[in-house]
């Protein structure tokens, strides 16, 4: 297969993330798991890139690893240009708190705090200012405006994941991360949060990189790659989920 | 379901540690107090049976007020010829006559020995008897009143050798003496600690104003005569007021004194140890609570399985009976090493103990034993309780642990118990019962706990309010401080209370220091005083050596001993001229004439007149020690006053019932015509043979009271630090359990971008704040009960109420002090969380 060198090669894209022969394994000597066997991406900025797999296909070690939470072996990976590798605990903290948001499958909100101020948790940790026309384009763009002095508690799932992705997007991240975002949510709520995604990218112009075995949920990115065994096995531009779905059975045909 | 439980033990034994260690810390104070008082009673015991091992019979004194004390206070002095009547007496071998009565040791520097603790005495050697106690090890015997014998203890610490010059003063004037023996007391350094000095026979008679005569009696049976047998033989010949004891007697006479001051230390000790266990008992209830809340869902499937209620609940008790046990059971072997610990302690403090065996009674393991469990058990009834009422439909549900329900009902509950405390406390403190002001205070500290999680909320909020305004870390630290406000509550009410005890009695402190204050402005009108450091009775010549000083227009000399006054029993009563006290003390007479008080007349406060249910007029019976009972006529009652005290007698009257009147404080106004200086110039020449005493102004006699107030203030708070660790223990559980409880929580913070160092900073701002919290219920219930303290006591003189600032700052800074502590092994545990990890934990 050609295909990993050709996937930065687009005209005219920008990289807002970059991973380059990125290697990771857990464990020892012959007990030894290849998580990851040189896998090399740009994840073009200002779009939203879907990472699909099945499970144990390395899809979570990889977003795990670009984002900064787990360490790898060898390779390389850049964010917004910066090396993420050789990052001690305190720049990956920072690095995190500004240049990248998440979404997680479950458990996003802290309990304790009102929809508005986890929202805002991020600008709160690194003492920076609310810039409120943004954060007021991203209240409205998730519609939550009536819930923001509400807790957890008294959200829905699907609320709740959307606040999460306000949070996420609040600092003007280089990049958002999600991880099965919907995986929590009945089919309705889920579609609210990926088109809100879909959205942020399309219209406020951030970069978003979901990792999710939904076909359908893949469908709402404008790009779609296919990890398997550790390694990117297919690139697909512009998604339906019938053609997800369709290159997904033709994996499970070949394993 | 036995398995069930064990096997949950063991996986929680990290999180039970922290618990059984404060039962461990209780329980070992409990082990350390006994068996410290028993080895030192055992090593008294043997003391004294050595001590007597020749000695078949005592002869003494009869005690006037049947004190079981050898103490020669209330014993007059055993004249000469009944030791030659005894000497007579079929089947004596040898008798000897002793003396032996406090004196003041003034060493070589020309500086009296003042220190604090162990008595110093006056004793008479008996060279070359084998019932004499000393035993020289350096040097020869004395002879004559100017050679001394001293202690080898004493002697190593004073540096005093032989050939050493010292003074002397027992009852009268000062007698220098050379040091030319070193002694031991039995097989002993010293005595208890106790500074001796031997002196020859004759010669301590003089020092004691008892020539002729002893203080008792030790008597040698010959062989074939049994203790008894000569006892009531040597009874036979003794005069009216002199009695015959059996060595057995006298050894149980001599260490019963010893073993009274043992037993009171015992029951200090015990009462902080039953403290300890109360604040650990909170921290129980705390764990027990937090791991039922956390396992309610193992525990709903425990019961959707099939396991019945009363499983569960045993199961949960069985839980905390094993670390009852456990805890007991260490906390009895801690004790060991404790009780030694508290025995170089009493070494370091000057008590000088002999060495002697660990004496660890069945009694000690048992009291340890059963007190730690049931304790323990006591604790966990009512999470317990909590477990069995999970219904196994939660099993199903996706939920953390369930938060408070109704406060209604907490706050009804919590009300009526502080009501019942507080009116047990007051009755308590009205008639004097003890007990029943514990159980006050117990009763009010739960109820104070059960309603403070209805304010907690609030009041945390408000306490951790400037910490929010300096940053994030703040912020999400006072929202976990206020999220659970029962479990905050109850954390900082183990804090709670050995903080109230220390603000109580601060506050009792610094009611006394201003009453002392006020006292002094309000009815003290002398300009000096003088006495010796430990109030001990000094040489009525100093009074008459003072008197005739132009400088000074009034020296009133008191004195002061014990007597039976009717039906309020023995009691102290002071002799001093009416006339010379009405100079140097504003005392207010309410009837009768204080001025005109002649013999066989008592002047008596307002409260003793109304205990007693007497007017001025009547007469009530007064036994002295010296001369018996006698009717005396009331001849004045007078206003509360501190320092004229519950009875007055006149001076001449005093000295004609007591064996050599003695003076315990002389007040002394100046002279209008004399300069301060002058007056006190004049005072330090008149008494410069008398080293012992100090000379104090108003200013600095005040001072001095307040001193002693504060190093009683500094031992009790002292104790009560040993509580105060044990709710810290108690934060750290709280806060560790909640760290694992918010473990997704915190990978979620780490994730977005909290640093390492601002979750520590949130962990301990929880800390801080619940610490504060518990603090400040302890300063504000800790000061209602030292108003409860003052209120009772101020007939005792305790007449104004003070709130002592500086001591509660240090107990608020300490508490978060404590907190910043308590904060480290959680906060370091949560840092080191993986942000991943955290964030999948189950």
């Amino acid at each position: 297969m050609t295909l990993p060198s050709a996937f930065g090669m687009v005209a005219g894209m920008t990289t807002a993330v970059r991973a380059t022969d990125v290697r990771k394994s857990y464990g020892k000597g012959d007990t030894a798991v290849t998580a990851l066997a040189g896998v090399s991406i740009d994840v073009e900025a200002n779009a939203m890139t879907a990472v699909m797999g099945p499970s144990g296909s390395g899809k979570s070690t990889l977003m795990h690893c670009l984002a900064g939470l787990d360490t790898i072996d060898s390779g390389a990976i850049e964010i917004g240009g910066t090396s993420v590798v050789g990052m001690n605990d305190k720049q990956l903290t920072a690095l995190r708190r500004d240049r990248v948001g998440f979404v997680f499958q479950q458990y996003n909100l802290l309990p304790t705090l009102t929809a508005g101020e986890n929202i805002t948790l991020p600008l709160d940790i690194a003492g920076k200012k609310i810039d409120q026309a943004w954060y007021d384009e991203v209240v409205a763009a998730v519609g939550l405006g009536d819930r923001l002095k509400h807790r957890p508690a008294e959200l829905s799932g699907g609320q709740q994941q959307r606040v999460a992705c306000a949070r996420a997007l609040v600092t003007r991240p280089d990049v958002v991360f999600a991880d099965e975002p919907t995986g929590n949510l009945d089919s309705r709520s889920g579609a609210e949060v990926l088109s809100f995604l879909q959205h942020s990218a399309r219209e406020l112009g951030q970069t978003v990189v979901i990792v999710t075995h939904d076909p359908n949920a893949a469908s709402y990115a404008g790009r779609v790659v296919f990890l398997a065994d550790g390694l990117l096995v297919d690139d697909m531009a512009d998604p339906t989920a019938q053609k997800v779905l369709d290159r997904m059975k033709a994996f499970e045909g070949v394993l | 379901m036995l398995r069930a439980t064990l096997r949950g033990l063991v996986a929680r034994k990290l999180r039970l540690l922290l618990a059984s260690f404060a039962v461990l810390l209780g329980i070992s104070f409990v082990s350390g107090a006994f068996i410290l008082t028993d080895s030192l009673s055992k090593v008294f015991d043997n003391l004294f049976a050595t001590i007597n091992a020749g000695t078949a019979v005592t002869v003494q004194g009869v005690s006037a007020f049947n004190s079981n004390s050898p103490d020669t206070t209330d014993r007059e002095p055993v004249k000469q010829a009944v030791l030659d009547r005894v000497r007579a007496v079929d089947g004596v071998a040898s008798a000897i006559g002793n003396v032996g009565q406090p004196v003041t040791l003034i060493l070589p520097n020309g500086k009296a020995f003042t220190k604090a603790g162990p008595p110093v005495l006056g004793l008479s050697y008996q060279d070359g008897d084998p019932q004499e106690s000393l035993r020289i090890v350096r040097g020869t015997a004395p002879v004559g009143p100017a050679q001394a014998l001293v202690d080898a203890n004493t002697a190593d610490k004073q540096h005093l050798a032989v050939g050493a010059k010292i003074g002397v003063i027992g009852n009268g004037t000062r007698q220098d003496a050379t040091i030319v023996g070193i002694v031991r007391f039995g097989p002993t350094n010293s005595l208890a600690g106790a500074t001796l000095l031997g002196f020859d026979p004759p010669s301590a008679q003089k020092i004691f104003g008892i020539p002729g005569s002893w203080d008792n009696l030790t008597i040698a049976a010959a062989p074939g005569v049994s203790d008894a047998t000569l006892r009531d033989r040597i009874a036979a010949v003794l005069p009216p007021k002199v009695e015959a004891i059996t060595a057995a007697q006298s050894t149980k006479q001599d260490a019963g004194q010893i073993k009274q001051g043992l037993g009171f230390f015992n029951t200090v000790l015990q009462v902080f140890a039953g403290v300890a266990l109360f604040v650990g008992m909170f921290l129980i209830f705390n764990t027990f609570s937090m791991l039922v809340a956390q396992r309610s869902r193992e525990l709903a499937l425990l019961r959707a399985i099939g396991a019945s209620r009363s499983q569960v609940n045993r199961s949960v008790l069985l839980e905390s009976l094993a670390v009852g046990l456990v805890s007991s059971v260490g906390g009895f072997a801690a004790g060991v090493g404790l009780a030694a610990g508290f025995r170089g302690l009493l070494n370091a403090l000057g008590l000088e103990i002999p060495a002697g065996e660990t004496v660890i009674r069945l009694r000690t393991f048992v009291v340890c034993l059963v007190v730690g469990v049931t304790v323990t058990v006591v604790a966990a009834l009512v999470p317990a309780r909590r477990a069995s009422r999970v219904a196994p439909v939660q099993a199903m549900r996706e939920s953390g642990p369930a938060e408070d329900r109704s406060l209604r009902r907490r706050t009804t509950v919590g009300v009526v118990l502080l009501a019942l405390g507080t009116a047990a406390l007051i009755s308590g403190l009205s008639n004097g019962s003890l007990p029943l002001i514990g159980l006050g205070a117990v009763v009010s500290f739960l109820g104070v706990t059960v309603v403070s999680p209805v304010f907690a909320r609030p009041v945390v909020g408000a306490l951790a309010l400037p910490f929010a305004k300096l940053g994030v870390s703040g912020r999400l630290g006072r929202g976990n401080a206020m999220r659970s406000p029962r479990r905050t509550a109850t954390t900082a009410a183990a804090l709670m209370i050995g903080l109230a005890l220390v603000a109580a009695i601060s506050t009792l402190g610094a009611s006394a220091k201003k009453s002392v204050v006020d006292t002094v402005a309000t009815s003290f009108g002398a300009d000096y005083v003088l006495h010796t450091s430990q109030f001990q009775p000094f040489s009525p010549v100093v009074a008459t050596n003072l008197e005739k000083l132009p400088q000074l227009s009034s020296v009133a000399a008191f004195t002061q001993g014990m007597a039976n006054v009717g039906s309020a029993g023995l009691s102290s009563l002071q002799g001093v001229d009416p006339k010379q006290l009405q100079t140097v003390l504003k005392l207010k007479v309410l009837s009768g004439n204080l001025d005109g008080l002649g013999e066989h007349q008592l002047a008596l406060s307002k409260q003793e007149a109304s205990n007693l249910k007497v007017k001025v007029g009547a007469t009530v019976p007064v036994t002295w020690a010296k001369t018996g009972t006698q009717s005396y006529t009331i001849g004045a009652i007078y206003d509360i006053n501190q320092f004229a005290g519950g009875y007055l007698v006149t001076a001449a009257d005093y000295a004609k019932n007591v064996t050599g009147s003695k003076d315990i404080v002389v007040a002394i106004k100046g002279s209008p015509d004399a300069t301060p200086k002058a007056a006190r110039a004049a005072i330090e020449t008149a008494v410069a043979g008398f080293p012992q005493i100090q000379i104090e102004d108003q200013a600095e006699f005040v001072r001095k009271q307040g001193q002693q107030i504060d190093q009683l203030l500094n031992i009790i708070t002292g104790l009560l630090v040993l509580s105060v660790l044990i709710a810290v223990l108690g934060i750290i559980n709280t806060l560790a359990l909640s760290v694992v409880e918010r473990t997704r929580e915190l990978g979620l913070l780490r994730a977005v971008g909290l640093q390492r160092r601002q979750l520590k900073r949130m962990i301990r701002v929880e800390s801080v704040v619940i610490a504060l919290f518990g603090a400040l219920l302890g300063v504000v219930v800790g000061i209602g009960f030292g108003y409860a303290f003052v209120s009772a006591l101020h007939d005792q003189g305790i007449t104004q109420f003070a709130i002592p600032t500086g001591r509660i700052f240090a107990v608020l800074l300490a508490a978060a002090f404590g907190g910043v502590i308590a904060a480290a092994l959680p906060a370091r545990r949560a840092a080191r969380l993986k942000v991943l990890d955290a964030i999948s934990h189950a």
